[in-house]
């Protein structure tokens, strides 16, 4: 267009930001830095906050300074073109172990926990997990949505046995870690949200690793399904270039499933119901692994155990804890076998029907965190102003009510959990192998 | 008498014994240190890096002698309060630069990154300058 723009931005994003335009290949790119938050203030606060404010950053009056952006000459930096070629660095570095995970620690490849340094010897061992090529490119990844907004960094067979050296997994979990890292999705987003990720596992690969469906299935209290999911979040800190809070991390609160996302092994044999991967299209007894992604899932509606019989109704109780909660980033329950059975003698003989009847009323939670309006600087209250727009439920957010009903846990109980994801898709795992 | 004497004969052999030694002890703690702390091996490991792409530097448009007479659209991504955002900032060059146009926009394409090719098209042609808002 070549036109001369300026973005406006809040401050918390400067360093983010800061990098992405350097990788864009614009490091002078002229962006406007202002107080935040924007969202939720009245015309009156940002007019005092922002407009007659100061740039958080320099000091100066934000107004003047955007005058200047459009104004002041482009400098000689500016005015660069060309092309950076950036490496990874070395592809070995040699030290005492107690230096090298200080190196590692330091440069943050990790997840601050220790890791298993990966040794050519380890890596090795690891590789003879698949058959493919050690330099064979697996694929590409950012710190959210891959290919959109973020850079894509490339990654190959051995960058990913490299990562599941790290994290501990053994050798025969490496096709699973290789088609979750094909599939380009991150384990840790950017989105302020906190996002969690999650896996599901489908088809006889979970007894041939060891995956853990039974009792704690959720939790780390399996080899496969802890190393597994730590090795999706390592890969993903430096295969994606995700994870680096400031820069391509920025979920509010955080989250600490994180760590290990949530690695989820189907209880097949318990479920009343055709396996995830079946409802998605695939056959029984492939091995499949689907990503999900949202809020996290929590323990749900357990003031009603105590209740029983007629007055303990398991599918309402799921409806209305996903009605109240209003979905945004998608509906997730999941499961133990003893509630699946008691859903489905409830009415439901498939999962599908469950997941239908489930599902939210579709609605825009975003509409209600919009400004409000009894605050707000009415229309034309002020000559020659320009008038305030009705609120509306903006566009581009919300809408999205897919409802995913997993099983999995032990029969012990009558326990079940809820939340907040949604199912992203779902991919092969033998091709890997 | 004799009892004390063998006493004395024995604490003295205690202590001469305890002198003497004192050099050997102090000559083999060296010695001892050098063995019980040998130099931790080193070990060769893996980059666990991805590659990250070039970066391609662009050329940034070339900029305004002034803002009078010249016309700047301010373009609302869709991002909640964006909108308040910019009719402040269209009052403000109404009251500070009035030989300044501005124009309001709400880009459409569904989300705050996707592309409104008219909308690009229409700035293409009548824009001077473009301020987007919001980065959150």
């Amino acid at each position: 267009m070549n036109k001369p723009a300026v973005p406006i931005v809040i401050s918390e994003f400067y360093q983010q930001e800061t990098e992405k335009a350097r990788n864009e290949g614009l490091p002078g790119l002229r962006t406007q830095w202002i107080r935040g938050p924007v969202w939720a203030k009245t015309r009156e606060e940002l007019r005092r906050d922002v407009i007659n404010g100061n740039n958080p950053i320099t000091g100066k009056p934000v107004m003047q300074e955007i005058v200047e952006k459009f104004t002041k000459p482009l400098t000689a930096e500016e005015k660069k073109t060309g092309e950076i070629i950036r490496t990874k660095g070395p592809a070995t570095f040699t030290d005492t172990p107690e230096k090298l995970q200080k190196m590692f620690l330091d440069n943050r490849w990790t997840d601050f926990l220790p890791i298993v340094l990966p040794t050519e010897s380890l890596v090795n061992e690891m590789l003879k997990g698949t058959s493919h090529s050690p330099d064979e490119t697996v694929g590409k990844m950012s710190p959210t949505q891959t290919g959109t907004y973020f850079e894509d960094w490339t990654y190959t067979v051995k960058d990913v046995a490299v990562n599941a050296v790290m994290a501990g997994c053994k050798p025969e979990y490496l096709p699973l870690i290789l088609a979750v890292a094909a599939t380009g999705k991150e384990a840790i987003s950017v989105s302020d949200n906190s996002f969690v990720e999650a896996l599901v596992v489908n088809g006889n690969i979970r007894d041939e690793i060891g995956l853990n469906y039974g009792v704690g299935a959720m939790g780390p209290y399996a080899h496969a399904n802890t190393t597994i999911g730590r090795a999706w979040s390592l890969l993903s800190i430096n295969l994606g270039n995700c994870g680096k809070v400031g820069t391509t991390y920025m979920g509010v609160v955080g989250n600490p499933m994180n760590l290990i996302n949530i690695v989820i092994a189907e209880n097949e044999k318990e479920s009343p119901w055709e396996p995830f991967s079946v409802r998605k299209g695939f056959k029984k007894g492939e091995n499949v692994v689907s990503l999900l992604e949202g809020w996290g899932v929590l323990s749900a509606a357990n003031w009603k155990a105590a209740s029983w019989g007629p007055v303990m109704d398991y599918p309402k109780a799921i409806k209305d804890i996903f009605d109240q909660q209003g979905m945004l980033f998608g509906s997730c329950a999941i499961l133990s076998p003893p509630i699946a059975n008691f859903v489905k003698n409830a009415g439901y003989q498939t999962a599908q029907d469950f997941e239908k009847w489930v599902a939210p009323v579709p609605q825009f939670p975003m509409a209600k965190m919009a400004p409000p309006v009894a605050k707000a600087v009415p229309a034309a209250a002020t000559e020659g102003q320009t008038p305030a727009p009705k609120p509306k439920a903006p566009g581009g957010m919300g809408g999205m009510s897919n409802v995913a009903v997993i099983v999995t846990g032990g029969t012990n109980n009558n326990y079940y959990s809820v939340g907040g994801l949604r199912y992203l898709r779902s991919v092969q795992v033998d091709p890997w192998r | 008498m004799m009892k004390w004497k063998r006493s004395a004969a024995v604490l003295a052999v205690l202590c001469l014994g305890l002198f003497c030694g004192y050099p050997m002890m102090n000559a083999q703690a060296p010695a001892k240190a050098k063995t019980s702390a040998p130099a931790e091996p080193k070990i060769t490991v893996l980059n666990p890096l991805g590659t990250p792409p070039p970066i391609k530097l662009k050329t940034m448009a070339p900029r305004l002698d002034t803002l009078d007479g010249k016309t700047i659209y301010l373009v609302n991504d869709g991002f909640i309060g964006s909108d308040n955002l910019l009719y402040e900032m269209q009052d403000w060059f109404k009251a500070n630069h009035p030989k300044t146009t501005t124009v309001y926009k709400r880009k459409g394409g569904g989300g705050f990154d996707s592309e409104d090719p008219a909308l690009w098209q229409e700035m293409k042609e009548k824009a001077d300058g473009i301020i987007i808002a919001l980065g959150h």
